[in-house]
């Protein structure tokens, strides 16, 4: 199932997948990554190609890294939200 | 008892929506969420049994289920600005791990993961008043390789009969679908069609046909998160469904169903 949306995640991205869990549901770790993304990536143990990535939202470059698209589509609205650049109505 | 049945979306733009969202769309899902409230004060359930598919929230790659049952006294979570508690109802949340178990379903347990805001939107709109308490059941949706539908359908089916032998009243809800992409290229472009042909199949009473779709099939129409509505559909057989709403937003198939159940 090589061609589908959701794949088996490659151990060689676990470190990236992590940040990116992160991202997404450890309110401190946002915090810290919104306040000094290269140190909060280096707490991952993230090379130079996924930071690159990683701070340019680069979902494409991610996601080919192996990074699970689900998880970058939530650490990208996650950021968004915590940063104050999208307003949302809440229910 | 099993007294109802439901299926909703959960998409988190119906909580918090951003100005991308239409907003008109977006409430007349709530009147749909309204609606099985509505249904809940009157069918007077003990218990909601809740099957969603978590999204990388309680189950990281560290450790991945296909199936779990939450059976601490509560479970908790957060999602933005939202911060939730709902107690467990534990004597049945017990009965479901002891009997799946026998039944051969090898299921994960847990007294203390995080609760997903898959769990939580359907119950943000649909809890009556007085709440009552909820047992939480995962469905591995997004970290493959997941449950088969057949698989879902066939734990739905001893739901049914492990539910239909307890004296509890109790509402199965599934929480996921429709056709949506989230973080891949086609996020704007879902298989409303696909979804419209589903529709009308549980309609009609038709769910089975949804156990012979294969993993690849659901991926490629956006709908992984079908399996909970498939494990669902394990438990109300031929049930004939009533759609009350199917809204498509620019990126998400928003359905709400209702089987209503005799009681076994």
């Amino acid at each position: 199932m090589t061609d589908t949306h959701y794949r088996f995640p490659p151990a060689a991205a676990y470190a990236l997948n992590r940040c990116l869990y992160a991202l997404k549901s450890d309110d401190a770790f946002r915090a810290r990554f919104v306040a000094d993304p290269d140190a909060a990536m280096a707490e991952h143990g993230l090379d130079v190609e996924a930071c690159a990535a990683l701070l340019a939202a680069d979902r494409d470059a991610l996601v080919a890294r192996g990074a699970h698209p689900y998880l970058v589509f939530m650490a990208d609205l996650r950021l968004r939200m915590a940063r104050g650049t999208a307003t949302f109505e809440y229910f | 008892m099993l007294v109802g049945a439901f299926a909703c979306a959960h998409t988190p733009q119906l909580i918090a929506r951003p100005e991308t969202e239409d907003r008109d769309l977006v409430l007349r899902v709530h009147a749909a969420f309204a609606r099985v409230r509505r249904r809940l004060a009157m069918l007077q359930p003990d218990a909601i049994v809740m099957v969603a598919g978590d999204h990388v929230e309680a189950f990281f790659l560290d450790a991945v289920p296909a199936l779990a049952v939450y059976v601490g006294a509560e479970a908790a979570g957060t999602f933005g600005p939202y911060t939730y508690r709902f107690p467990i109802h534990e004597p049945l949340a017990r009965a479901i791990a002891e009997q799946g178990i026998e039944r051969g379903f090898d299921l994960l347990y847990t007294q203390h993961a995080r609760l997903d805001y898959a769990f939580f939107v359907p119950l943000h709109f649909t809890m009556p008043a007085p709440a009552v308490p909820i047992v939480p059941l995962h469905v591995n949706v997004y970290l493959p390789p997941q449950p088969t539908p057949r698989r879902c359908y066939a734990w739905g089916e001893a739901l049914r009969d492990i539910l239909g032998a307890r004296p509890e009243r109790v509402v199965l809800m599934a929480s996921g679908g429709m056709s949506h992409y989230p973080g891949t290229e086609r996020y704007a472009s879902p298989d409303y069609d696909w979804d419209r042909r589903v529709l009308d199949a549980l309609r009609d009473g038709r769910g089975v046909e949804l156990a012979a779709l294969t993993g690849e099939e659901l991926d490629k129409a956006g709908n992984v998160e079908l399996r909970t509505w498939i494990t669902v559909l394990g438990a109300v057989g031929a049930g004939k469904a009533e759609i009350y709403c199917y809204e498509p937003s620019w990126h998400h198939g928003n359905a709400v169903v209702e089987w209503q159940c005799e009681p076994r």
